[in-house]
């Protein structure tokens, strides 16, 4: 795996706790213990999605930078290294 | 509204290229019990449902089911890369080829493009909560019988995934039903439509 697919796989993880949680506190939502350990997740996953990037590009469009445009040139999802 | 994330729920990163693979999971692109259907049905049929758990849970999995979309259509993408004529000829690719090149088109995996009719939206909370826990079955069925043809331990780690996500999704629903059924009339759940019917939920029969 290439450094930067390490560190997806790091924020796939951390992200795929909230959403996990979120849905069952859905179906539970007066579950305190879960909504402290979905905002423990959150908060873990912040400086991880800062950290990819800053290094690898936006992850959403409004968070493509001032002076270029990056959100068109850094990897799309369905491409893995092969493309890069 | 919805706001896309550069990144797939789950990272798909598949080496060798099988278009003979890619014929059969394109299904759960836009076959009877894939997740382009999955999406639709969850999204559609939330805008009437009656409890808050019920339109969250709907809305939640029908958008994590649109992600799934996105995983399968890169799996069949990385699957049929980079391509030659006699890797297409061999694996017998040709006739997905001739239609859509190696483009990721909704269809099931014996060729029917998808249909709405593969999905409901019948406006009962218990009909359709019934239809999505089926459908969340019938998913995971096809994903157990697409890895009785994966030999590939990149798409195998993938799909595996996908197959665990619908158990966790049924899990779901069978709460959704039970926090509807505590709430209506335990002698006849079936007396009334719990979409239409507004008065049916113990609370408001006191009232009456």
């Amino acid at each position: 795996m290439t450094e930067r697919e390490i560190l997806m796989k790091k924020l796939a993880s951390y992200q795929f706790m909230v959403d996990d949680l979120q849905l069952y506190l859905d179906t539970h939502p007066r579950d305190k213990a879960t909504i402290e350990k979905m905002r423990g997740y959150r908060e873990e996953l912040k400086p991880i999605m800062k950290s990819y990037e800053e290094k690898y590009g936006p992850l959403f469009a409004d968070n493509s930078g001032n002076n270029k445009w990056k959100w068109i040139n850094t990897p799309w999802p369905w491409e893995n290294e092969v493309d890069e | 509204m919805f706001v896309y994330e550069k990144k797939l729920q789950y990272p798909v990163n598949i080496k060798n290229p099988n278009p003979k693979l890619a014929k059969i999971i394109i299904t759960q692109y836009g076959g009877p019990d894939g997740e382009l259907g999955a999406s639709l049905r969850y999204l559609s049929q939330r805008f009437t449902m009656p409890l808050p758990e019920l339109k969250a849970t709907l809305t939640d999995i029908g958008t994590e089911e649109l992600g799934h979309l996105e995983m399968i259509g890169a799996i069949v993408y990385q699957l049929t890369k980079g391509l030659t004529e006699k890797q297409i000829k061999d694996a017998g690719f040709e006739d997905y080829f001739v239609d859509h090149t190696t483009a990721i088109y909704p269809q099931s995996a014996s060729g029917s493009p998808w249909t709405a009719a593969y999905i409901q939206s019948k406006g009962d909370a218990i009909t359709d909560l019934h239809e999505d826990l089926a459908a969340e079955q019938k998913a995971r069925t096809t994903y157990d019988n697409i890895l009785r043809f994966c030999d590939d331990y990149d798409v195998k780690d993938a799909i595996r995934f996908l197959r665990q996500r619908e158990v966790v999704h049924y899990q779901r629903f069978g709460e959704n039903l039970r926090i509807l059924t505590d709430k209506l009339d335990s002698k006849n759940f079936y007396a009334f439509n719990p979409e239409f019917d507004k008065k049916c939920f113990k609370n408001q029969m006191k009232k009456r």
